[in-house]
């Protein structure tokens, strides 16, 4: 409207203008003045002249009007205020790779903690269909990448368990003995970041000069400091190099007082103690109603280790205590994790006392490749090699779940075969994803930093949960 | 002092005691769980002024600092890399390498075994009879940038042609120069051949 | 006490095979430490070897540079013959049992990366289709 009055303004002539103005002036009382102080407003007599009456009686405007309050006070205007929502992660060092914490802040307090996973998915599920049974192999390597000889065994049983075959007493020997060096290394790993995450920096230097030497036996075994691929359906790869066992001897004589030294500095400290104790505490039933396993659910004080209660391998052979919490906070999880490496040690030990001697493959040569000395030597040998090779073998039709207590918790692999060289499905269950779920009701109610504390306690490696 | 002496007498009999009907006592056989949870505080005199001593004079932080600062002491466990560098063993698997007989004849014979197992699909063979009728490759490619290292193509070969090779320090700046072909692979061969010979028969029992 | 007048000692020894504080600056400058060792032998580049199984292993065989490369030394220079041996895969250096020469074998490069002598990839075999020349008319 007024800018239509104004391009009206415009357009009419400058003497309208004035007109225009001045009679509106008139009508409501107000006299321009241009003499002197051109803007100042001086009353008028005509605006006086309209005091001096009553003015205050309700017209058809004032009548409309409402009284305040009695009291004086408006109402109080709400605004809407919410929780503060971050991200933690992907990018978080303490987020342990590629975990996205979607966290609902209550001031410094956490409400709702919301993991979104998936970055680091590839498929191996699908992958694994359309390969044969031997290159599927290399994906468990993959899976969770701090405990690699585990996923691979748990994968080899399964397909063992299918073809229905035993394999020799001394390849079920290395298999322990380099599934406890896994623990090792993955409970180092777990110990070690989860201590940095909380701020004890030192032992993870300590720690991790010992995971380099389990490192260097890897690959002396396998050719690999990581990605092993060297526990095969059917036996192992190659037998142990000469020298092997007598530095892993060698080096486990050792490795307990390293632990003792961490020992020293972390479990009595009063800093670790504040940080630990009683954050993320699970109950019994808890743990089973949300699946979790491993250290988290004997943290708890559910007394199952799937070493115990169906030994695979040669864990019915060697002698050892499973250690178990109380009440289920991260502290008896770190206590639990401790002793497990002093169990492991001995359970290494064991393995290379008893070692025994013979063969580290399945005599079946529809299974295991034969040795290349006898494959050059050999047209028959080298017939098996080539099928082996290209086409894979076969395995009967059938299903299997075969878990393991991998470091982190039983690692599961749901094989199903349909008579031919490639898995059907091949359902992989890991650890870590169970844990990584109940991440929300371990860490409701707690104060930010100690979901950095869960996460380490968690263990969650991201290639397995992820997968 | 006769009344301690009798206390002390009556505590080592109960000892005895106890031992000698360890046998024939129903007692639970041992367990394989050990508790590793921290026992609930005590509130006994004793207890609680150990406690609070420990914690006017901060004991278990003094012991930390302790143990670190003994590790001042000790050798330092690094490695100066370039200049020193760390163990390995003949099994190795680091870049590919192709081989040659010791005339100088290149021994891939094209059997495409290599390229059936690979489980990232990493190699690309193809083949031709060559002018003196023998078969050989034409194109031996592998991609390391697909490829994961598990060792299977060295496994397969029936000729020990393709090998992985000790080497690890072949990083480059882009992508394309990791796309390995035939010359390059061969070159490879030729340079650290008496390195993979030595290797190869240092593990040739295992394998 | 004996430990740290060892560690004099080998100081002393380090130094002296530097040849003298400056020389032994100039080392420390370049690898940024100071040991001391038997020289085991040098390849055709000039990078000398050294061992001293005082140190553990690990630490107990190092390679210098050959001053040709200056401070653009780089760990791939190492011929494969002495890789071997710096690695601890064997005991034996080339210079006690050396390897066996062919004719085609050639003589190590470094990476090579990001210099013009790069390795760039190419097709090793005859294109399977080529592209239609039209008929001349």
């Amino acid at each position: 409207m007024a800018s239509i009055l104004g391009s009206c303004l415009k357009k009419a002539s400058p003497s309208s203008v004035h007109f225009l103005k001045s009679s509106f002036l008139k009508h409501v009382g107000i006299l321009s003045c241009t003499r002197g102080y051109a803007d100042v407003w001086v009353p008028d007599k005509e605006f006086v002249e309209q005091y001096k009456r009553p003015v205050m009686f309700p017209n058809e405007e004032t009548s409309q009007w409402k009284l305040p309050p009695f009291n004086q006070r408006s109402k109080v205007v709400e605004k809407h205020v919410q929780n503060v929502t971050i991200n933690f992660g992907p990018q978080h060092p303490a987020a342990h790779g590629v975990l996205r914490l979607v966290l609902t802040l209550d001031g410094e307090t956490v409400v709702r903690a919301d993991p979104h996973i998936g970055l680091l998915h590839r498929a191996t599920e699908k992958l694994i269909e359309y390969k044969t049974y031997l290159q599927a192999l290399p994906y468990f390597d993959r899976l969770d990448y701090m405990s690699m000889m585990c996923n691979e065994q748990a994968y080899s049983l399964a397909v063992e368990r299918l073809l229905n075959i035993d394999i020799p007493i001394r390849a079920k020997y290395i298999r322990t003995m380099f599934g406890e060096i896994t623990r090792l290394l993955n409970h180092i790993l777990a110990i070690a970041c989860h201590a940095l995450d909380v701020g004890a920096m030192t032992p993870l230097f300590w720690l991790f000069e010992e995971r380099e030497k389990l490192c260097e036996f890897y690959e002396r075994l396998s050719g690999a400091r990581m990605h092993a691929a060297y526990v095969r359906p059917g036996g192992v790869d190659r037998d142990l190099p000469l020298g092997l066992m007598d530095d892993i001897y060698e080096w486990i004589s050792k490795f307990g007082q390293r632990l003792d030294e961490v020992d020293g500095v972390l479990s009595g400290n009063r800093i670790w103690i504040e940080r630990t104790k009683d954050v993320g505490i699970i109950s019994a039933e808890d743990a089973l109603n949300y699946g979790f396993s491993g250290v988290m659910l004997r943290g708890s004080g559910i007394k199952w280790d799937l070493r115990k209660m169906q030994p695979y391998d040669a864990y019915d052979k060697v002698e050892f205590d499973i250690p178990i919490g109380r009440k289920g906070d991260c502290y008896d999880r770190y206590l639990i994790r401790m002793e497990e490496m002093r169990q492991s040690i001995s359970i290494i030990e064991q393995c290379l006392n008893q070692m025994p001697p013979g063969e580290i493959k399945v005599d079946d040569r529809k299974v295991a490749p034969p040795k290349r000395a006898e494959m050059k030597n050999s047209m028959e040998a080298l017939i098996h090699h080539f099928k082996l090779y290209s086409e894979g073998y076969q395995v009967p039709p059938g299903a299997t779940y075969t878990a393991i207590e991998a470091p982190k918790g039983e690692f599961g692999v749901y094989l199903v075969s349909d008579g031919t060289n490639k898995p059907y499905r091949c359902k992989i269950k890991a650890p870590g994803f169970a844990h990584l779920a109940a991440i929300h009701k371990l860490s409701k109610g707690h104060m930010l930093a100690d979901v950095v504390t869960i996460i380490g306690t968690l263990d969650v490696v991201f290639g397995e949960v992820d997968r | 002092m006769a009344a301690l002496r009798l206390y002390s007498v009556g505590k080592a009999a109960h000892t005895v005691l106890n031992h000698a009907a360890r046998p024939v006592a129903i007692a639970a056989s041992r367990t394989f769980w050990k508790q590793v949870s921290p026992p609930d505080p005590s509130y006994e005199w004793r207890d609680m002024t150990d406690k609070a001593a420990n914690t006017i004079f901060i004991l278990e932080i003094c012991k930390g600092l302790g143990i670190t600062l003994s590790m001042l002491f000790k050798e330092p466990a690094t490695l100066n890399y370039p200049f020193e560098k760390g163990p390995l063993s003949p099994r190795f698997r680091g870049e590919h390498c192709l081989r040659r007989y010791p005339s100088g004849e290149e021994r891939c014979i094209a059997c495409k075994l290599c390229e059936a197992i690979c489980p990232a699909q990493a190699i690309t063979i193809e083949a031709e009879p060559r002018a003196d009728g023998s078969r050989r490759t034409t194109r031996y490619d592998i991609d390391m940038t697909k490829c994961i290292f598990c060792g299977f193509c060295q496994e397969a070969c029936p000729v020990d042609a393709i090998v992985e090779g000790p080497n690890f320090e072949y990083s480059t700046e882009t992508h394309e120069e990791l796309l390995y072909n035939k010359e390059k692979l061969l070159d490879n061969g030729d340079r650290w051949e008496p390195e993979i010979a030595a290797n190869l028969q240092a593990d040739y029992l295992y394998r | 006490m004996s430990v740290y007048l060892e560690k004099l000692r080998h100081f002393r020894l380090a130094i002296k095979q530097h040849g003298g504080i400056i020389g032994a600056y100039l080392n420390f400058y370049r690898t940024d430490e100071l040991k001391w060792g038997d020289l085991i032998g040098e390849d055709k580049f000039g990078n000398k070897y050294f061992q001293n199984r005082h140190y553990f292993i690990g630490r107990s065989r190092w390679v210098q540079y050959s001053d040709a490369v200056g401070m653009d030394y780089d760990g791939s220079q190492i011929p494969p013959e002495w890789h071997r041996w710096l690695h601890y895969i064997g005991d034996e250096p080339p210079t006690t049992a050396p390897p066996v020469k062919r004719s085609w074998m050639v003589d190590h490069k470094p990476n090579l990366t990001g210099t013009p002598e790069q390795y760039v990839p190419y097709s090793t075999v005859k294109p399977k289709i080529t592209a239609w020349e039209p008929p001349k008319a």
